[in-house]
């Protein structure tokens, strides 16, 4: 039985740790006090914790004390070997047989360290073992209950640390990801207006005395031909500015109630077309118990019109486009769905297609889905892309329902003006 | 079309040239300025029938000539060109007193049938 001194050594030990996990920053901090401290208490001759690398699926050494290099630098153990009996995630296995333990990978180095008998605690994370504190001790003796208690606390304590640390770790990835994203697309905005301006004067001018020419030149010439080819280009130049000017405004959505069918229904009407020519089959599937909810709908209608064609693109001659749209009413938003069975986005070029000028198309400007992100997230909704190469694609979009207009909301009359 | 008075103001020298080309060749008299202050000078010592105006000049800016310029009577009918063609600009302008906007780059079609459109306004 442990005295009071003894509860008091262990308080002070598990007191440590804890204060290490308030101070310390980095998780390899804490088990460093980790294993010295139990090494320490247990009057061991050093501990080891491996923590399970999810990548390889491999336990790797994170903090030792006590033991040699020549041991230390035997390979990571696998987690078959570890993982003998489930039901001893929670309790200390004590392996005195050295040479027989099948959980003792490296008998002879263990026997020529001086070691006699080893603890082993499991570390575990709601039943899934996460790592595991290996003590070794150069003597054979009877541990009492309270020692394995000790032991135990010590373990569940780690354990709570290592998936705080990989919440956090997990959180700050997703962090980091979502703050490059929003400063790649926004410097690229302020970028995409500076260049609009600067190009479009120099345009202006080629496209004055270009239409000027046109109209001196003998009509059917071939200076008359090379004029209007000029035209042509300065106004396909034009259009690619304006792209570039949708995709970096940043004007809020002008928002209005309305149905999200049936600005799809609109979409699919524009489209419907192309889809004629090529034969290609529309499955609607459209919610019949939609709300209405606060949209533009010029810009959400320009986000559908910009995944169908991409979807017509994909798929083969009589391929078939899916359209779904659900109300999601645990999330308050509406979901809209567009899948079709073509060709597929390769996993490479998943993560670029909403970046601006990314285009697998030899005639794309690559503006079209970075435009479409901007405006669903100027609508604090969400765009994602689901693909599988040879089977299809499926764009999903998320908008938030609101009903009520936000205030300062102001709704500009639109002007006709002959510039078209 | 009657040949009238035109001012150009548009700190790009090859937009005031191109202007006057084509609006010459039309028999109009065109001015040209290359800055704010000069263009709101010539819009007090001259009566124009249009005035073109670059929203984005480097001394002072577009809106501010248009604010400056619509006190005036009669009020000039000014038509806006700019680069940045956004639909908010646009409205900004009408609000101030333009009668047209023009998105750059334009042709000459286009320049001309803002300017009837302006003319048969008043």
């Amino acid at each position: 039985m442990a005295d009071s001194s003894e509860f008091e050594r262990y308080f002070k030990v598990i007191r440590d740790i804890q204060r290490a996990v308030h101070t310390q920053t980095r998780v390899r901090e804490v088990l460093d006090i980790v294993v010295t401290k139990s090494t320490e208490i247990l009057n061991a001759k050093g501990a080891l914790i491996r923590i399970l690398n999810n990548d390889t699926n491999q336990f790797e050494v994170r903090a030792a004390c006590g033991l040699g290099n020549r041991y230390l630098h035997k390979g990571p153990v696998t987690t078959e070997k570890l993982i003998a009996d489930p039901s001893n995630l929670h309790t200390v296995i004590v392996i005195t047989d050295i040479w027989n333990a099948p959980r003792v990978e490296y008998p002879q180095q263990v026997w020529d360290e001086g070691i006699r008998m080893l603890l082993d605690v499991p570390l575990a994370i709601e039943d899934q073992l996460v790592g595991l504190i290996r003590i070794y001790l150069e003597n054979k003796r009877e541990f009492a209950d309270s020692e394995l208690d000790f032991i135990v606390t010590v373990a569940e304590e780690c354990a709570g640390i290592i998936e705080r640390v990989r919440l956090l770790e997990r959180q700050q990835a997703n962090f980091t990801h979502l703050a490059t994203h929003v400063d790649k697309m926004s410097s690229l905005g302020r970028m995409a207006a500076g260049v609009a301006h600067e190009i479009n004067n120099p345009l202006a001018g080629i496209l004055l005395y270009s239409s000027n020419m046109r109209k001196k030149v003998p009509p059917d010439g071939p200076l008359a031909q090379g004029l209007q080819i000029i035209i042509n280009e300065t106004q396909r130049c034009k259009t690619i500015i304006q792209g570039l000017l949708d995709f970096s405004r940043d004007t809020e959505p002008n928002k209005a109630a309305a149905d999200i069918n049936d600005i799809m229904v609109s979409a699919l009407g524009i489209a419907d077309n192309e889809f004629k020519l090529k034969h290609v089959h529309i499955d609607k599937q459209l919610s019949k118990t939609m709300i209405q909810t606060l949209l533009d709908k010029n810009q959400i209608l320009q986000v559908f019109l910009n995944i169908l064609l991409n979807a017509l693109q994909a798929v083969e001659e009589n391929g078939r486009i899916t359209v779904r749209s659900k109300l999601d009413d645990k999330h308050k938003q509406v979901v809209v769905e567009v899948e079709d069975n073509g060709c597929g986005i390769s996993p490479n070029d998943i993560p670029k297609i909403f970046d601006p000028f990314f285009s697998t198309k030899s005639n794309g400007t690559g503006l079209g889905l970075a435009v479409s992100y901007g405006i669903i997230k100027n609508h604090e909704g969400n765009i994602q892309a689901y693909s599988e190469v040879g089977k299809g694609t499926r764009f999903v979009v998320e908008v938030p329902v609101l009903t009520k207009s936000s205030p300062g909301e102001e709704s500009y009359e639109t002007h006709s003006h002959s510039c078209h | 079309m009657k040949p009238i008075r035109i001012l150009v103001i548009d700190d790009e020298s090859v937009i005031c040239d191109a202007c006057e080309l084509v609006l010459t060749e039309k028999g109009h008299r065109v001015d040209r300025c290359v800055t704010g202050r000069t263009g709101l000078h010539a819009i007090q010592q001259e009566e124009y029938e249009i005035i073109l105006l670059d929203m984005k000049l480097p001394d002072i800016d577009g809106m501010e000539i248009l604010q400056t310029v619509c006190r005036k009577t009669p009020v000039p009918r000014i038509i806006v060109m700019t680069g940045y063609s956004t639909m908010a600009n646009a409205v900004q302008a009408m609000k101030l007193g333009a009668v047209d906007y023009l998105a750059k780059p334009f042709t000459e079609d286009e320049l001309f049938s803002a300017i009837e459109k302006a003319l048969a306004r008043h």
